[in-house]
């Protein structure tokens, strides 16, 4: 019978690299990223899973980092904004939204970043209202959304080009 | 906002999770989706002594034919059911509630098994499976397995039928009756959010395009997702119309007792619950071929 | 989408900081990480008001893990008081009452999430399982939560010494009041409330402070809009001088006015961290932040208003109370907010007299901060009142605004309070909008709308933004934040290096800054770098990014240095050419001599020979390449323009929809236009979260119900609409500079327009909107369906 545990290692794919590190069963994923992995490109903005700020990829989907515990990602593919981009080579999503001039104090563009990538790899061509639906788990307090929206259009126009 | 210490268990068959059930009593929590658990628990109102993580157990997710309905094994992901071409023929009502729960990435982590039993009255997916007349399979080391109706199940705020060394593991939503027309409705603040009123309707014509039978479950309204037999009865062989329709709306809501809370009076809340009644019930009449 | 032109002023030139932060590679507060660092929590007060009787941390302490705990007698030991305001000069004021704090609750709770005890740990996990060891005896008093309460002698006043719950009170009477009154055909009045609602920047609160006892040195890293108001406010209560005292602010997650505040908590983190002699990070959750990160904008006026028969308002009289919550924000106590306020009520509006009474009040509510607009709310009563004016009259609002917003060049050329109307195009603004939205059409839109049970509404405001205003008489009046000073250089590679004492959280000033730099200085945007957020480099400053000044303020500070010091590189370059500096110029990097192709000097290899040949330079020559730069706003001007929109109300569920925003809007020449107008929709999209969903609510107890982002609504991307930005450029005000301010109009003035909409919407039921806030439930309670609670 499985006995329960209060410590352990965590070992995870994270962005194509085998990580491991010990964590607390009850560390959140989020915290494990950032403390455990010093992948601090996730970001913290509610703890209760209603920002969106801390969205990464789990196995290819949408997921938030605070409503998991690491424990839970063992053996899991996790991609991070950090894994977006190769080298200097923006990701066509990040790109997009820099051309756009998508967001402004930046921390809660990697939620929304990990949520449009999500987005466009089950829609390739998705409408500007189904955009807004698909972003509105995620909270900007700067942009008032619109050119988020325009840089999530902008990278769905190219990839469909 | 960090969770309070726990133990935490991963078993990978559903008899270890009974084992572990039996063993830990009300001081275990099974987390499914964890998508309300996890913000109970880095809040510290939820404080379990062992966490019993389902995710890993072969077999409890899955989506089958049931008698013409529909069974879920209890981890299935909401996201997984609302791609399901199965849910899509077979279960109108649910194909229309779940895109109402959350957002994307939390119906990714979320499970059918998980938000009925947590039940959240103002949830969605517990007034499915009341207005859908689901059963619920109960299994225990000790009592073997049980199968509750839907309102057998609901009992209060996030309480339920379920023993503490109880695990639900599998949802079993019959099929829609012959030329019934569904409908769910629900008003919230912000797409995404926790509903303030939801109404799941149905609707089945005769075939002098009167009711036939109909059925109604409000949530967010009480402790419970709350179906309404007397107006379901009361509809039945009444013509369908605006005044049929507005009057039932009226009875529904007249016997509601609601508090108030931040997002509005009591008063404000019966009001959204009759115009959503009126909505959700005029909608199910149209897909059931009420004339326009 | 811009690469760099010719001309980078102008352009929406692509952000330098994006790469960064789009690769996760940003550095946020909470990203650091110093060797040995402990981890910090509070414990708050659960009442709202109370004596504290005991605190036992007895148990807390024994926890594995726990490294020390703090509370109200510590910090006694550690600290001395805050004094609130005192170094903006506030205690000079008459009728101002500034209560001193220590940074944990000494004696009393004054509200919910008042700060008991501080907790330092190895993890934030074990040092918020250490809070729930801390047993803690509050004796309950009687909770002061209303307005009503707070001006109640027989209720408690929150501060002993203060003796009362006057925070502060003052009376401004402008122009003839009592003859304005005499002369008008009728007096409306109203009273018109703003309620509780706050900044809540993604990123919330924290601090890591670090005390190097071998240098004697006090190092914190700060989530804030202003390092340097760390550095000048910390001292005299944590006992190190500020020589001693080092800030650091990397990437900063949004402020909107909170981050301009030195914090109670800021105080404990640093004072704890010295006395452990380790680093101590705090970091804010969500749940901290909304109960106790900072409010704002609870004020409610009793407005009279001398009318004409052709509706204008010729006279008004205010009467306006604010709720500032207990303890006072410092510098900036949001007392004084109650006057800016009152002050800002005439904004373009041809008032003649205005007799305003401000009065601000203590209560057991969090604390008031500044937040985008502070005075916002004399903007929002004069909005209303206008629509009232039309309504009464049953004129069209936009006729009522014509006849009383100021024509440009017309008489009156100044504010009643003296500042000049200087290049004010609200009216030019007001005729665009209306031509936009086709005003004619939407009227016989909204009549067949009505008809099929639909209801659409149409609103517009208008607002001055001085960032800074205008001169009067040659000085500007009321400037606590002072001139803006930046260090430029060219270093010994050859790149431009401009220091700042702008804080950017947001508005991309690593950006904006380069692209004047560019301009002027004939230097490729590339081989500029901006510096900012480190106290030992950057130039001092009260306030670093705040109060809508970077555009004027550090664009112009950029753009004069820049001019002194292509002299410098220039009459340098000379004396290496043997050239008349003349002739030359400095273009792509490189300086050459007109009509003289073969001759160029890279800016690199001047800096090379600067640095490594000084040999090569002639003796008595100048080639310190650095230039101090300090910018008093010139001639300064106003922003402003006009919001409109078009809404439509849900009349059964009280569910509001954006059909059309507009925005008009003048800032003189927009320095990047995406960012400006990026500022304009950021600012509206608050103001949709204000009137439709935000609302830090108490109960009549005292108790906080907002307290999570299920309770504090924010607005999403379904909700907030496209934003059409159109600017008008009429006016420039000043020879040189004329990038004017744009960070907080689209908040000042959108509350306004979008409750003008929603009233012009719910005409038909008779509704009066009288405030700002209008969730569902306050507008199914206007269409009359249900009781008003």
């Amino acid at each position: 019978m499985t006995s329960p545990l209060t410590s352990t290692d965590i070992s995870l794919r994270v962005n194509g690299e085998e990580r491991s590190a010990t964590a607390d069963v009850r560390t959140t994923l989020a915290d494990f990223l950032r403390e455990g992995l010093g992948l601090t490109g996730t970001h913290l903005g509610c703890e209760h899973g209603v920002c969106g700020a801390c969205t990464v990829l789990l196995d290819g989907a949408a997921v938030r980092s605070c409503l998991l515990l690491a424990v839970q990602a063992r053996g899991a593919e996790v991609t991070t904004v950090e894994g977006l981009a190769e080298g200097d080579r923006l990701h066509p999503v990040q790109q997009a939204f820099h051309d756009s001039h998508a967001f402004q104090c930046g921390f809660c563009t990697p939620g929304f970043v990990m949520t449009t990538v999500a987005l466009l790899a089950e829609e390739p061509t998705p409408s500007r209202e189904r955009i807004r639906e698909c972003l509105s788990g995620n909270v900007c307090r700067c942009t008032g959304y619109q050119s988020i929206v325009d840089g999530v259009a902008l990278a769905a126009s190219r990839d469909a080009g | 906002m960090k969770p309070a210490p726990f133990a935490y268990a991963a078993p990978t068959t559903e008899d270890e999770v009974l084992d572990l059930l039996a063993e830990h009593g009300d001081e275990g929590k099974v987390i499914a989706g964890g998508q309300s658990l996890l913000p109970m628990l880095s809040m510290r109102l939820a404080r379990p002594s062992v966490l019993i993580d389902l995710n890993g157990v072969a077999g409890l997710a899955g989506i089958t034919e049931f008698d013409g309905g529909v069974a879920f094994g209890a981890t299935t992901r909401e996201r997984a059911a609302e791609r399901s071409a199965l849910v899509g023929d077979r279960l109108p009502v649910l194909a229309e509630a779940l895109p109402l729960i959350g957002h994307e990435a939390i119906r990714n982590r979320g499970t059918i098994g998980g938000s009925i039993a947590h039940a959240d009255a103002s949830a969605e997916l517990p007034a499915v499976a009341a207005v859908t007349d689901a059963q619920l399979v109960l299994r225990s080391r000790a009592g073997g397995e049980r199968v509750l109706s839907a309102a057998e199940f609901f009992q209060g705020h996030y309480t339920t039928a379920l023993a503490d060394d109880e695990l639900l593991t599998e949802v079993r939503i019959p099929g829609s009756p012959p030329g019934a027309g569904w409908a769910f409705t629900e008003v919230a603040r912000r797409h995404g959010d926790f509903a303030l009123v939801g109404v799941a309707a149905m609707v089945v014509l005769d075939d002098a395009g009167s009711v036939e039978a109909a059925r109604l479950c409000l949530m967010g309204v009480a402790d419970v997702p709350l179906r309404l037999p007397a107006v379901e009865a009361s509809l039945a062989g009444q013509p369908v119309s605006a005044d049929t329709v507005a009057a039932a709306a009226t009875d529904a809501v007249a016997g509601l007792e609601l508090a108030s809370d931040v997002h509005g009076s009591g008063d404000f809340r019966r009001h959204l619950a009759e115009v959503t009644v009126r909505r959700a019930l005029t909608t199910a009449a149209d897909r059931a071929g009420a004339p326009a | 989408m811009t690469e760099v032109g010719a001309r980078a002023v102008g352009a929406s030139v692509r952000r330098v900081e994006d790469p960064r932060i789009l690769t996760g590679r940003g550095r946020y507060l909470d990203d650091v990480v110093l060797p040995g660092m402990l981890h910090a929590a509070f414990l708050r007060s659960y009442a709202p008001h109370g004596r504290l009787l005991s605190v036992d941390v007895a148990e807390a302490l024994e926890l594995p893990g726990v490294v020390a705990v703090y509370t109200g007698a510590d910090m006694q030991r550690l600290t001395e008081p805050g004094k609130p305001g005192v170094i903006a000069g506030m205690d000079q004021m008459p009728g101002m009452a500034l209560p001193a704090s220590y940074g944990l609750a000494v004696d009393k709770v004054r509200h919910v999430g008042d700060p008991i005890a501080l907790v330092v740990a190895e993890s934030r996990y074990l040092a918020e399982d250490a809070l729930e060891l801390i047993e803690v005896d509050i004796e309950p008093l009687e909770a002061v939560v209303s307005y009503a309460d707070a001006l109640d002698p027989a209720k408690p006043p929150l501060f002993e010494e203060v003796g009362s719950n006057l925070a502060f009170q003052m009376e401004l009477p402008l122009g003839d009041v009592d003859g304005a009154f005499a002369r008008a055909d009728r007096v409306l009045t109203a009273t018109i409330s703003v309620h509780r609602h706050h900044p809540n920047p993604m990123e919330t609160r924290g601090i890591v402070a670090s005390w190097d006892s071998a240098a004697q040195k006090l190092t914190l890293h700060a989530s804030t809009q202003s390092p340097h108001m760390l550095r000048l406010l910390l001292p005299p209560q944590i006992g190190v001088p500020m020589e001693q005292i080092r800030v650091l602010a990397a990437d900063v997650g949004g402020g909107f006015g909170l981050k301009n505040s030195v914090f109670r908590e800021d105080v404990a983190v640093a004072a704890a961290a010295k006395d452990l002699g380790r680093p101590v990070k705090w970091v804010e959750d969500r749940l901290e932040h909304l109960a106790t990160g900072g409010h704002a904008r609870e004020e409610k006026a009793d407005v009279e208003l001398a009318v004409t028969d052709d509706g204008r308002i010729i006279g008004a009289r205010l009467d306006l109370v604010l709720n500032v919550g207990a303890y006072l924000a410092d510098p900036f106590p949001g007392s004084t907010m109650a006057m800016a306020a009152v002050m800002f009520f005439q904004g373009p509006m041809k008032l003649e007299a205005l007799g305003a009474k401000a009065t601000s009040v203590f209560s057991n509510k969090a604390t008031y901060v500044s937040y985008r607009g502070p005075w916002a709310t004399g903007d929002f009563l004069r909005e209303r009142s206008l629509d009232i004016v039309a309504r009464e009259l049953g004129l069209d609002p936009v006729e009522v605004r014509r006849r009383n917003y100021v024509v440009r060049d017309e008489s009156p050329l100044a504010m009643l309070t003296g500042t000049p109307y200087l290049g004010v195009t609200t009216r030019e603004c007001l005729e665009e909008a209306v031509r936009l939205l086709d005003v004619p059409a939407f009227r016989e839109r909204q009549e067949a709308a009505r008809a099929e049970g639909r209801y659409l509404g149409l609103g517009l405001a208008a607002y001055l933004e001085g960032a800074p205003p205008p001169k009067t008489n040659g000085e500007r009046q009321a400037d606590i934040v002072g001139d803006e000073t930046t260090y430029l250089a060219v270093d010994e590679r050859g790149r431009v290096v401009i220091t700042t004492r702008q804080q950017p959280h947001g508005q991309g000033h690593q950006t904006t800054l380069a692209q004047v730099a560019a301009d002027e200085l004939g230097v490729r945007f590339t081989d500029i770098d901006v510096l900012w957020g480190d106290t030992d480099i950057t130039p001092v400053a009260l306030i670093g990014t705040g109060g809508s000044r970077a555009a004027t303020m550090a664009n112009g500070s950029v753009l004069h240095g820049s001019r002194a010091l292509k002299a410098k590189v220039l009459a340098l370059a000379a004396e290496l050419l043997e050239a008349d500096a003349g002739d030359l110029e400095l273009a792509d990097s490189t300086v050459s001599v007109r009509g003289t192709p073969g001759i160029a000097l890279p800016l690199a290899e001047l800096a090379r020979i600067v640095a490594t040949e000084p040999e090569r330079l002639p003796d008595g020559v100048d080639a310190d390449l650095r230039i101090t730069e300090v910018f008093d706003g010139g001639e300064g001007g106003w922003s402003g323009g006009v919001h409109a929109c078009v809404v439509e109300v849900d009349v059964e569920t009280g569910l509001v929809a954006f059909e059309r925003y507009v925005v008009v809007e003048d800032c003189g020449l927009p320095v990047n236009p995406a960012i400006v107008e990026g500022q304009i929709r950021g600012g509206v999209a608050q103001a949709v979260g204000a009137v439709l969903l935000e609302h830090a609510a108490y109960d009549e107890d005292g108790q906080f119900v907002a307290a999570s982002f299920l309770d504090y609504l924010m607005p999403t991307s379904t909700l907030v609409p496209d934003i059409e930005v159109h600017h008008v450029q009429t006016v420039l005000n000043d020879p040189d500079v004329n990038f004017r301010g744009v960070g907080e109009g689209g908040m000042i003035v959108a509350p306004a327009a979008i409750t003008s909409a929603i009233e012009d919407a719910l005409a038909p039921f008779g509704a009066q909107v009288r405030e700002q806030h209008l969730p569902p439930s306050r507008i199914l309670e206007l269409v009359g369906t249900v009781p008003v609670r």
